[in-house]
């Protein structure tokens, strides 16, 4: 029987959802992306120091749509002439980018100032 | 997102679910086709492209998962898969869920019963329109409800008026009677029967806002012309007219006279509300009772209808202000206040504290039954650690751990929840026809959605509440220590011991005081029944006259028809002795005031009154009366004789103190200094001498003091020989074995008379005691209840101890301790706990005392030999149930539980 959802989940992959959700909100800001595409897009742009993985980015697409950030169409990619399932930003994604942005900001700045005292002092 | 949005995404998953995991399948389909398209363009081969597709994209099927939960369809499943579980585990243990369903199911039921009682009594609506706004006025003397014919009555129809004529909150008012009258119908062949009969004037179907079914009501002409019409219920319509419209043209004879049925009324007055079901209404406008000079006369029934938006709060502000403008105006009203109650409370009643007692006590039950679940839930858990554990293991979390568990708590409780509606039902319809002829109210007891509601909380809360504690301690499961080969299987704890322990004295303190309350109810009940009345109770029997003036005109041809019945009666074989009077114990409704000539009355407030009675001389001998002085009533007081009068002793000892009061003359009616009008209920207000004091025989009702009593002769007191008289007859044999004689001795004299309301004093007497019977029976079966469940559990616990110190106890039978050493251990544990229960359960029962005192009857409620009985009666109970584990404990198998180490 495998794990069920609904156990516990550990302290560190809270954080990566958090973080997760607004990595591909972020790349959805672009334009529509199918998963395959924001995985690859994540990766590349972050000079594979993210690796998504799918385990953890489908489940997020589906929770996202669920809750209204995103919604899905399938659509047949320009390259390919097959359908994909494309991914877009709603307007209440959008905030939600934007709020969770200020968030991971105020997170890097607090973290900062413990990690390097001495960085803001700077001139 | 709100509760509405979710619930609505909740739905959608449900019901959109196949779709929504086919469209998933395609997605991973087609990003794990792109995913190998890609590696292929990088040169790997086409197997080794997919696979390695395969392995980036990870595990699947727990992706699938994944997703699955994200549209909250494992919770969904989740739950359904829990109940099947948990409806499966449960047939697999048959023993354990009969006696968990039956448990609850006792609790469940006692709470619905006596809800559904509450239901009747205080939840559902009057059958009529804007209820709430009908209101009953009572008159008070000094504070206390002045006692008309029966019940409660209201004020005097000149007050009612100055109250309506002077009140903003009041829209309309009615005062009204309830009659025993002869009615007949044309096509009744036995003759008259006694019926009730509202004498009402027009507004009483105003401010009921009744509507005939059929023909109209009353015209205030005709109310003051004294018309003979009248409307009839509308289940004489159906009995005697076989619902047929041409009723209207027909009559219905009233007293012997003709009245011309004008109209039907709906069923529709509840039998709680007056005093005798009603069968027919004629109007009245009561204009003697309209004159100044019958300010003093009340115990009318008023209702009232209150202007809208006005509470019966802001009325009985109101009319208390009136009230007391009325008292300062004249000198009859002088002490005299009204209670407005609304008319749906009046339907309570004096039952009211003891629905509180009841559901108190069937919390009780109630609270019982759930900690034996919890008891039997906290051993099954336990004995089920291994089970746990191993899902625990196979990944199971602890949230679905107890989530199973609950589901099976909440199976439990919905089975025994309609288990215990189908024995509330039994258990209401045999309360109902064991009481109910007496308490009315109960009629309309019913399962309505009242109770079903009540029924799913009560019993849906009180699995959460109390499968909640066992599931949480029995999922705190240490996996190595469970799984490992040979680990106690009650290691569950301490923790969960001493849990258990503290349910077992909560239930057995809990069951004390229901015993103790049972047992108070019960001395109360007995007291109440046995108490002396003042007469020889038993062989009396007595049967209601109504002897019509339209016959019998004037009070001598009154006289004579009573005399002759009398007489005729006492010739019966079978017949000790008969009196005809128009009161008899133990309550007697008239009052009269009266003067002893020579002492001054200084204020009105002042003025003797007593109860007062016209009978003719057989009375004192008939009911067995002892007579303390003078002589009884005899054959040499005659209509033109000197007037004589009986008195008891309560009322020498309050105006004859320290003298002898035979032979004193005494002025019966107002006293002509006080200047109170005589209004026509009165009396001749005459003179007339004590001859005989009788012993106090009850006549203020039943469990009251007896209050100063005055007996007259019928014969002597034309004024006060009313029409309605009762006969009572003290017989050698049974008593009802003598009414077939009597009313063919009845009949001879005049065919057309009823006798109705035949019942021995004995059967008056429980009737009186009624409520308090259906509350004592009540009671008793849930004490019964209480301590069976009480006992349930503490056997439940010692046993299971007993299991789990098999082995020590065989090693300490080894080590040479003797049989009787391992009894009493395992006796002195039972033993604590119920001791340790009983006293936390006086406790309980002292701090009920208040509750209790309302309803007891000449017995306190601290009363020791009740307290003393019951812990004996739990101890010696507890005892016995921890016997049978200490016996079992005692023969235990050494060799055998040894080697089991």
């Amino acid at each position: 029987m495998p794990p069920k959802a609904s156990q516990p989940a550990p302290s560190r992959s809270e954080l990566l959802q958090g973080t997760l959700d607004m990595l591909v909100l972020r790349t959805l800001l672009f334009g529509p992306a199918h998963g395959h595409q924001i995985a690859k897009h994540i990766k590349q742009t972050s000079e594979e120091v993210l690796q998504v993985e799918h385990g953890s980015l489908y489940p997020a697409l589906h929770r996202m749509e669920r809750k209204g950030w995103i919604t899905a169409r399938w659509e047949t990619a320009k390259d390919r002439n097959r359908e994909f399932k494309f991914y877009r930003l709603t307007p209440a994604g959008k905030k939600q980018l934007a709020h969770e942005e200020s968030r991971w900001k105020q997170t890097i700045q607090a973290m900062a100032r413990i990690m390097w005292p001495a960085w803001e002092q700077k001139p | 997102m709100n509760a509405w949005a979710r619930l609505r995404l909740n739905l959608d998953a449900l019901l959109h679910r196949r779709k929504r995991e086919d469209d998933f399948a395609r997605e991973l389909a087609s990003d794990l086709a792109l995913e190998a398209e890609e590696q292929e363009a990088r040169g790997l081969s086409p197997e080794e492209a997919s696979y390695a597709a395969r392995c980036a994209f990870g595990n699947t099927a727990l992706v699938s998962m994944d997703v699955r939960d994200a549209w909250g369809f494992v919770r969904i499943e989740g739950l359904g898969r829990d109940f099947r579980y948990a409806a499966r585990s449960l047939r697999k243990s048959p023993g354990f869920a009969t006696v968990a369903i039956l448990t609850l199911a006792l609790g469940i039921g006692a709470n619905t019963a006596i809800f559904s009682v509450i239901n009747a009594l205080i939840l559902q609506p009057l059958p009529f329109s804007d209820p709430q706004s009908l209101v009953r006025i009572y008159s008070t003397q000094n504070g206390e409800f002045i006692t008309g014919y029966g019940n409660p009555g209201g004020p005097s129809l000149v007050d009612v008026k100055d109250f309506a004529d002077a009140s903003h909150t009041i829209q309309q008012a009615v005062a009204y009677d309830t009659w025993r009258k002869n009615v007949s119908y044309a096509d009744s062949p036995s003759g008259p029967q006694e019926m009730g009969v509202a004498l009402v004037p027009p507004e009483y179907f105003e401010v009921l806002r009744i509507q005939p079914i059929l023909g109209r009501v009353f015209t205030t002409a005709e109310t003051l012309a004294g018309d003979h019409v009248a409307l009839i219920s509308a289940s004489v319509w159906k009995t005697h007219f076989g619902e047929t419209p041409d009723v209207l043209s027909h009559t219905i004879r009233i007293n012997e006279e003709s009245f011309a049925i004008i109209g039907v009324v709906p069923e529709m007055i509840p039998l709680w509300m007056e005093p005798r079901r009603i069968d027919a209404w004629t109007p009245e406008a009561f204009l003697d009772s309209r004159q100044e000079n019958a300010r003093g006369s009340r115990g009318f029934a008023t209702l009232a209808r209150l202007r809208p938006g006005v509470s019966p709060d802001q009325a009985q502000t109101e009319l208390s202000g009136i009230a007391a403008r009325l008292a300062a105006a004249h000198p009859i009203d002088a002490g005299v206040g009204v209670a407005v109650w609304r008319l749906a409370d009046s339907r309570a009643g004096s039952m009211r504290p003891m629905l509180a007692l009841l559901a108190g006590s069937v919390s009780l039950i109630l609270l019982i039954a759930c900690s034996n679940l919890a008891n039997l839930l906290l051993a099954r858990n336990s004995a089920r650690q291994r089970e746990l554990a191993v899902r625990a293991a196979l990944g199971s979390g602890r949230r679905g751990l107890v989530s199973q568990l609950l589901a099976e708590t909440l199976l439990l409780s919905v089975v025994a929840g309609a288990l215990g509606l189908a024995v509330s039902r039994t258990g209401v319809a045999a309360l109902t026809r064991i009481t109910g002829a007496q308490m009315p109210q109960l009629a309309s007891l019913e399962i309505d959605w009242r109770v079903l509601l009540f029924t799913f909380v009560v019993s849906v809360s009180a699995s959460l509440i109390f499968g909640l504690a066992p599931a949480l301690t029995g999922t705190q499961i240490n996996l190595v220590d469970a799984l490992k080969e040979g680990g106690r299987t009650g290691s569950a704890g301490r923790h969960c011991q001493r849990t258990r322990n503290l349910l077992v004295v909560a239930e057995i303190a809990m069951s004390l005081m229901l015993l103790v309350t049972a047992g108070l109810l019960l001395k109360s009940i007995n007291r109440m029944q046995g108490q002396y009345l003042g007469i020889r109770q038993d062989h009396l029997l007595k049967g209601h006259m109504y002897i019509p003036p339209v016959q019998y005109k004037g009070p001598d041809a009154v006289t004579r028809f009573c005399d002759d019945y009398g007489r005729s009666v006492r010739a019966i074989p079978g017949v000790v002795d008969a009196t005809i009077s128009a009161i008899f114990p133990p309550r007697d409704g008239w009052t009269q005031m009266f003067e002893i000539p020579g002492r001054p009355i200084a204020s009105l407030q002042d003025v003797p009154s007593a109860r007062f009675g016209v009978s003719d001389s057989h009375f004192v001998k008939t009911f067995g009366i002892p007579l303390l002085r003078g002589r009884d009533f005899n054959d040499s007081d005659t209509p033109t004789s000197r007037r004589v009068v009986l008195v008891n002793q309560a009322l020498v000892r309050r105006y004859f103190s320290g003298e002898d009061p035979v032979g004193r003359e005494i002025f019966i009616g107002p006293p002509p200094s006080s200047n109170i009008p005589t209004d026509d209920n009165v009396t001749d207000a005459v003179t007339a001498t004590i001859v005989g004091v009788m012993g106090d025989f009850q006549n203020a009702g039943l469990g009251l003091p007896p209050d100063p009593q005055i007996l007259v002769l019928y014969s002597q007191n034309p004024l006060v020989n009313v029409a309605f008289k009762d006969v009572i007859v003290r017989t050698a044999t049974e008593p009802h074995s003598l009414v077939p004689a009597l009313l063919d001795r009845l009949h001879q004299l005049d065919p057309e008379i009823p006798l109705a309301e035949v019942a021995t004093i004995d059967e008056v007497v429980e009737q009186q005691t009624g409520s308090q019977r259906f509350t004592t029976i009540l009671l008793g079966l849930f004490a019964l209840a209480g301590v069976t469940l009480a006992v349930i559990g503490i056997y439940g616990v010692i046993s299971y101890l007993v299991a789990l110190r098999t082995q020590e106890l065989a090693v300490r039978l080894a080590l040479g301790a003797s049989r009787n050493n391992i009894m009493w251990l395992v006796l002195r544990q039972g033993l604590s706990l119920a001791l340790v229960g009983c006293v936390i359960g006086l406790a309980g029962a002292f701090a009920t005392r208040q509750l209790l005192a309302s309803v007891l009857f000449q017995i306190s409620p601290l009363d020791p030999a009740t307290y003393v009985a019951g812990t004996l009666v739990l101890l010696v109970i507890a005892l016995a149930a921890t016997a049978i584990p200490a016996t079992r404990a005692v023969r235990v198998d050494l060799l055998h539980s040894l080697r089991q180490e």
